[in-house]
């Protein structure tokens, strides 16, 4: 019995797949059938012959245009290589890394970078989970206000950095016309001039843009809540307050940490924003490395010094993606 | 059992590996073979070709005058060559930007357009380096020709010894425009100013009578960094300013730094929105509007004041040279090149000859709002304005090349010194921007 | 990205539906408390606030260039109103727009395709490999795309496409796009077909079915849903890029339309209302994609 429903496990992988994931048993019913060898065996490899038109010419498009391309840039950081040439494969040198410490913009990216991570990403958590806890109260015309919020994200990066370049502009923008109208004439820098506000501004656009995304994932964490979790901890007496912040926040983790991981690895190569609102060189109140990594490499011709920024980016942005696609792949939800 | 097991998916992964790594090691292999070299350039020509292929031009000459001028010159050359087609390939961006790196890959990619708009002088020793321009000396530049050109553009028009670039036009960078009614009134004498410090003492008095001593634009740096370098030029003269752009920086330490600080004390008489203006022509509506005294720009402004129907020429508005460079005209200059694996060789060549004439670089030149780099170009066709500065062209002893567009110095450190010039627009502060001067040569 | 949003049904609608019912028999008590009014007064408030950039862009876009210098942002363009910046945005726009289509579609389809395909094939083999291969795919959707561009503008540099044909370039752009656009399709698909049920699959495999006959029959007719899903995200999200058509289109013919946005922003750098048109133009295809399927985009950003 045990035997034929593995073996029709085996021939049913979708919902082995499914099961695995839910159960987590996967590595016990692999193990199990190891053990039966033989015609299973010779099946499954079958299977996987069988199967590998449909994955292999993607996989293999996806190892040579990511990976591959990954691991040949960094080999382009080793060589040095500048201006209109080839690059030398035959000498390697660490001169680009080197060079770094001592590179001005290079460490005002690197902080503004991390600013505009911390913050970009802790606020537009808040704000979405804000949005999210407003949206899902129940309230009239919700799938409206749903697309409102989260109409933003449709929009390209080019049209909203033209749109906020004109709401930010100084005196006549929208933000500073409304401040001079409710008499905060005090309050209308120009945001986009002023170096102590450029990355701020450009951090609550970009906030714009993603609030409605981190909406969208929270409610549906919300709405994966038992009703009998609200219902018990109002049997118990608890505030609305602490209703959220003891029974709701809590539960909500996994939807914090699947949006954490977007927009932090969203915060590392948010290029297109504010080179469209403020060119290749940018000035260090508002470079970032992306910024740095392209202005090197294709504006000044310095490929090998932006292959190793590009470097850089790339293991700032594994440090965020390697936990999260590890705990993802224990857990079974591949 | 599991051994076995493991070892079979193990080897198959192992051949996908393998086949990938096989178009890894079959691109590396196309790269290094991708370096072969073009064709000489008296292999392509031929003396009557029986009919030519188009002549791709690529230029950022996309708007207003510059666009006029662009068709000026188009016509011109159709005129004079009946059988050839120019194909215009406008590129938006203005000072370089997109152009500039689409052009690069372009030819680098072996498929550059015919020939292209481009800074002359260490703009090109990219290309020069890798030795992707033809020398066109003997084809376009010959004994007649180097004779009707001033040292200066002759030296930029080859970077490297060989002759690679036909200029087409110069913009002067020392230029000091002011309205005459705000200079007058504020009881100030341009012509008697002498050095930038003492354009300070002017701005000052300017302040005191209340109008903005200097117009400018802050908001993207290249304004800042070629009024610095013509108070470099002004206050200590071309020599230190050519030891600047040779890389002698620490040399020059004390020069750098009072011209670094004198342009931050500039900028307590810049009008105080220069940092939201987006470009340098809303600054220059200062002098129009006569709010403003002074205003520094390359002569492209006086195209501003010449369009508006109030000022007049003299009476309204006016120009010195930036005090101290009196002797000098400081190069901004565009110039086509030859590049290498050529699609159209001898209309190319043909296209090279005739920028090279008087009459192209008249027809160019007069609506350009630039002079022609040859200065035996009759100046009937010109404004008053640019009348005038062809004579100062033909009187001057120097021709120095501006840094904020290229002539000056190689791509990088262009990049580089741009970088410290928008950190120094963000915080003026002198100490800062020396030590990144100092870095952008190494 | 969180996978365990993934398979939730979207009950919203129906809870919604149901809170109403229940403010409409409970009387008008509930939705006239203080706090209620609180409620959607903030909603609105936000509203107002997500909006007011599109909203400053679409007043100026219709006012011509006297009236916008004159008037504010917030009004709207009843004096000195015009359609001329659209116009001109339009024909300056024109030929990016259609550039933007002829790869905005293809790419998208082909990468929904090869997602479905790798989805079926890594979902449908048991082999251990096929949860790393996954975690390579996972990894592929964060990957900052700085760390390929050099080597990718040195690979089409070498293969050369440009050379061959003029189009060439906007074919590099294509095959780009399609293949950082198979990791997230894959890892959309796949966790769609776990969801399947594989009595079907299971009981064609026993009759003998190959696995491509069993992915026509069976499966892809299955997974119309889930490529509206991936077709609408790839749409956006190819219609939007911006780094990719930088580095890799050099001939301005070729274009797309967030590229030549761009450029005329930078050329008419003070002609707001021109530029506020233009980004609409540019922006309406993923607007009216967006409206028109907001629940399948709003899968696509979850997942």
């Amino acid at each position: 019995m045990d035997s034929l429903r593995n073996s029709l496990r085996r021939l049913n992988p979708l919902s082995t797949a499914t099961a695995d994931a839910e159960t987590g048993t996967g590595v016990g019913v692999e193990a199990d059938a190891d053990e039966r060898g033989g015609l299973v065996d010779r099946l499954r490899r079958s299977d996987f012959v069988e199967s590998m038109p449909f994955w292999l010419p993607p996989t293999a498009l996806v190892l040579l245009f990511v990976y591959g391309a990954i691991a040949w840039n960094v080999v382009i950081s080793f060589t040095g290589w500048s201006g209109l040439g080839q690059p030398d494969y035959t000498n390697f040198t660490l001169e680009m890394y080197r060079q770094m410490p001592a590179d001005q913009d290079f460490i005002a990216s690197l902080r503004n970078t991390v600013a505009l991570l911390i913050a970009f990403t802790s606020a537009s958590l808040v704000v979405g989970l804000g949005l999210a806890l407003l949206v899902d109260r129940k309230i009239r015309f919700e799938s409206t206000f749903r697309t409102i919020y989260l109409l933003p994200m449709a929009l390209s990066f080019v049209v909203t950095a033209i749109f906020w370049s004109w709401m930010y502009a100084d005196p006549d923008g929208l933000i500073n016309t409304a401040l001079h109208g409710i008499g905060l004439e005090a309050l209308a820098y120009d945001w986009l001039g002023d170096p102590r506000f450029r990355l701020a501004a450009v951090i609550v656009a970009l906030i714009w843009q993603f609030s409605g995304y981190c909406m969208i994932v929270y409610l549906a964490g919300l709405r994966s809540i038992p009703d009998d979790h609200y219902e018990a901890a109002r049997i118990d007496g608890a505030s609305t307050l602490k209703l959220y912040w003891r029974v709701i926040i809590p539960q909500l983790r996994s939807s914090t940490v699947g949006a954490t991981v977007v927009l932090m690895v969203f915060a590392l190569k948010a290029f297109d924003f504010i080179y469209v609102m403020f060119g290749t060189n940018p000035g260090r109140s508002v470079d970032i490395l992306a910024v740095t990594m392209y202005r090197e490499a294709f504006s000044a011709s310095e490929w090998a010094y932006g292959a190793a920024i590009a470097v850089v980016l790339f293991a700032l942005a594994l440090t965020i993606i390697g936990p999260y696609a590890y705990t993802q792949y224990k857990r079974g939800a591949l | 059992m599991i051994r076995k097991n493991s070892n079979k998916t193990g080897r198959s992964r192992r051949t996908v590996l393998q086949a990938t790594g096989a178009v890894g090691l079959a691109a590396i292999a196309g790269c290094l073979s991708g370096g072969d070299d073009a064709e000489p350039l008296e292999n392509l020509l031929e003396e009557d070709p029986e009919e030519y292929q188009a002549v791709e031009v690529g230029h950022w000459w996309t708007a207003g005058g510059e666009e006029d001028a662009f068709e000026a010159l188009v016509e011109g050359f159709e005129a004079e060559y009946p059988d050839i087609e120019i194909d215009s390939s406008p590129s938006p961006g203005g000072a370089g930007s997109a152009l500039e790196a689409d052009i690069r890959n372009r030819v680098v990619d072996q498929n550059p357009p015919s020939t292209f708009q481009v800074w002359p002088g260490q703009a090109l020793t990219d290309y020069t380096e890798e030795d992707l321009l033809y020398d066109i000396d003997g084809n376009v530049w010959d004994d007649e020709m180097r004779e009707a050109y001033h040292d200066g553009p002759v030296d930029v028009s080859r970077p490297d010894g060989e002759f690679v670039a036909v200029p087409i036009n110069i913009h002067r960078l020392n230029n000091l425009f002011y309205n005459v009614d705000v200079v007058e009134d504020s009881g100030v004498d341009p012509e008697s100013i002498d050095s930038p410090s003492e354009l300070l003492e002017a701005m000052e008095a300017v302040n005191d009578a209340g109008y903005v001593g200097m117009a400018q634009q802050t908001a993207s740096a290249w304004s800042t960094l070629q009024l610095w370098a013509q108070v470099l030029l002004g206050e200590y003269g071309v020599d230190v300013y050519e030891s600047f752009i040779d890389g002698n920086v620490e040399e020059n330490e004390d020069e750098i730094r009072d011209s670094l600080t004198l342009v931050v004390d500039y900028s307590e008489y810049f009008n105080e929105d220069a940092s939201s203006m987006n470009d340098w022509d809303d600054a220059s509506n200062y002098i129009n509007s006569g709010e403003a005294a002074f205003f520094h720009q390359g002569d492209w402004a006086a195209g501003e004041y010449e369009a508006d129907d109030d000022l007049e020429y003299g009476a309204n508005w006016d120009h010195v040279a930036f005090p101290g460079t009196e002797e000098m005209y400081a190069l901004n200059m565009d110039s086509f090149v030859f590049p290498k694996h050529n699609p159209s060789p001898n209309a190319t060549l043909r296209f090279l000859q005739y920028a090279a004439t008087p009459e192209a670089q008249e027809r160019f030149n007069q609506h350009k709002g630039s002079i022609p780099p040859r200065t035996d170009v009759s100046d009937e066709a010109f404004t008053p304005f640019l009348q005038d500065q062809m004579a100062d062209f033909q009187e001057s002893t120097d021709q120095p090349p501006s840094i904020a567009h290229g002539l000056a110095v190689a791509p990088a450190t262009q990049t580089d010194i741009e970088g410290a010039f928008a950190n120094f627009i963000d915080n003026w502060d002198v100490d800062e921007t020396y030590d990144d001067l100092v870095n952008s040569f190494q | 990205m969180t996978a365990d949003t993934t398979t939730e049904p979207e009950p919203e609608d129906d809870v919604n539906g149901d809170g109403d019912d229940n403010d409409e028999t409970q009387g008008h008590l509930a939705r006239l408390s203080p706090g209620r009014i609180a409620l959607y007064g903030g909603l609105l408030a936000l509203v107002a606030a997500y909006l007011s950039p599109l909203y400053s862009g679409l007043t100026t876009a219709f006012k011509s260039q006297d009236a916008y210098r004159e008037t504010s942002p917030l009004q709207p363009p009843i004096d000195g109103f015009t359609v001329d910046p659209w116009l001109t945005a339009a024909s300056e726009l024109a030929f990016a727009m259609l550039n933007s289509f002829a790869l905005t579609i293809p790419a998208a389809v082909l990468s929904a395709l090869f997602g479905s395909l790798a989805a079926y094939g890594l979902t449908k083999v048991d082999w251990r490999g096929q949860a790393l291969v996954l975690v390579l795919f996972l990894a592929a959707v964060f990957i900052p795309y700085q760390a390929v561009l050099v080597p990718l503008r040195q690979f089409w540099s070498m293969v050369g496409l440009s050379q061959i044909h003029p189009r060439g370039e906007l074919v590099e752009l294509l095959i780009t796009h399609v293949a950082y656009g198979i990791p997230i399709c894959t890892i959309l698909f796949r966790s769609y077909y776990q969801t399947l049920d594989g009595e079907l699959i299971e009981a064609a495999r026993l009759d003998g079915a190959s696995l491509a006959r069993i992915y026509r029959k069976i499966v892809l007719p299955l997974s119309i849903p889930m490529f509206a899903v991936t077709l609408i995200y790839q749409f956006t999200q190819i219609w939007n890029d911006f780094l990719f058509a930088l580095v890799l289109l050099s001939n301005r013919a070729n274009y797309v339309v967030t590229l030549e946005l761009n450029a005329l922003a930078g050329s008419m750098a003070t002609d707001y209302s021109v530029q506020m048109a233009g980004a609409f133009i540019a922006a309406l295809p993923t607007i009216l994609v967006y409206i028109l399927f907001g629940e399948q985009f709003a899968k696509g950003q979850t997942m």
